[in-house]
């Protein structure tokens, strides 16, 4: 495929998936932080709805073998330690990697900085990388999926795991109904309408 | 409906999950956020320190693959997305969300663009060791039954519910 046709499809999707995280207002700080203070539940109901999407979506594509799947290297220490420090960034920044640019769409200037600071991490770690990638944090057991381990078809699993995802999510909704959660000004806040200083 | 300011998060979440068909079928890869940070990174830095190509690490992201720049202008689309979306139900935002002055106990706006900037360089920092974000590892990771992108994801969690305890609760 040509740069050019990868930069329209790309830019396409992206307006796409800009226009989803602004209206679901996960993209919110208020929304983010308030999921990581188990506050309000607007992440996870939107990322567990597109895990179970995306789970049935590839059952179907893979099943029908139309599709590889390519799943990322299981690098254990690396997960959790590389998650660990992601979970805290996410929750200093108020929004994920690709929910900053939603929020400098939106209009939210912080998210500048943010974004900004992202471009500074990822060049410290790449020059980082060859030293890196050569300790304990290099070390994987390679590409694992849990239908491997089961000894199922991976469609099979995908679609078991999305029916579950299903059944979780309907739990979630009926305890905490979204528009609920969704805050003084859809901003996932709800708090006296002047903050204190 | 498209000026309606807040959707349903199934039906959000169903959108951003179905971006899976055209990311396998077109582009032959899932969909993710956070390398494209490494691409615009090494790209811009390779102005001051044109030696930065030199690491593998770094020239495999910069690279004219079809895949790297696929990710900018998806990331970059994000943007025009959110920014269209906003325009047609006008719910506006201000600078700064009124949360962080209550989680961080003060309103002006030095401390917290200093806290995000900090903020955005250890998420990337983080997702870069752990070789994927919310997007490549969670939508994508956790769809295609990753077993290392449901340990990084439970990491995620664990790691920002941990430091979103020390903030006041807002």
């Amino acid at each position: 495929m040509s740069i050019l046709t990868a930069v329209i499809v790309g830019v396409a999707m992206g307006v796409v998936f800009g226009f989803a995280l602004e209206k679901s207002r996960v993209f919110e700080p208020g929304v983010i932080v308030g999921q990581m203070q188990l506050r309000t539940f607007i992440m996870l109901k939107v990322f567990l709805t597109a895990v179970a999407t995306g789970a049935v979506v590839l059952a179907v594509l893979n099943g029908f073998g139309f599709v590889k799947l390519a799943p990322k290297a299981a690098l254990y220490y690396a997960d959790i330690i590389g998650g660990l420090i992601l979970g805290v960034g996410i929750t200093m920044a108020g929004a994920c990697p690709g929910t900053t640019l939603a929020q400098v769409g939106a209009g939210y200037r912080d998210a500048i900085y943010t974004l900004v600071g992202g471009l500074f991490g990822a060049v410290a770690y790449t020059y980082a990388q060859p030293m890196l990638s050569k300790t304990f944090l290099g070390e994987g057991a390679g590409k694992i999926v849990f239908t491997d381990l089961l000894g199922i078809p991976y469609w099979a699993g995908a679609l078991i795991f999305a029916g579950a995802l299903v059944v979780i999510l309907i739990v979630m909704e009926n305890r905490r109904p979204w528009r609920a959660e969704l805050g003084n000004d859809v901003d996932g806040y709800f708090g006296p309408a002047r903050p204190e200083a | 409906m498209l000026t309606q300011k807040a959707w349903s998060p199934y039906l959000a979440g169903l959108v951003i999950g179905l971006l899976q068909i055209p990311a396998f079928l077109i582009v032959e890869t899932a969909l993710g956020a956070s390398s494209s940070y490494v691409t615009i990174g090494v790209w811009l830095t390779g102005y001051v320190d044109p030696s930065i190509t030199g690491i593998g690490y770094a020239a495999s992201h910069v690279s004219a693959a079809a895949k790297n720049w696929w990710q900018v202008a998806m990331v970059g689309g994000i943007a025009i997305g959110a920014f269209v979306s906003m325009k047609l139900s006008g719910a506006r935002r201000a600078a700064i969300s009124p949360i962080w002055s209550r989680a961080i106990g003060t309103a002006s706006s030095k401390p917290r663009y200093a806290m995000a900037f900090l903020g955005g360089f250890v998420m990337l920092f983080g997702a870069r060791i752990a070789d994927g974000c919310t997007s490549g590892h969670g939508i994508s990771g956790m769809a295609q039954l990753s077993v290392g992108s449901t340990v990084a994801v439970a990491a995620m969690f664990a790691g920002g519910i941990g430091a979103a305890m020390l903030f006041k609760r807002v």
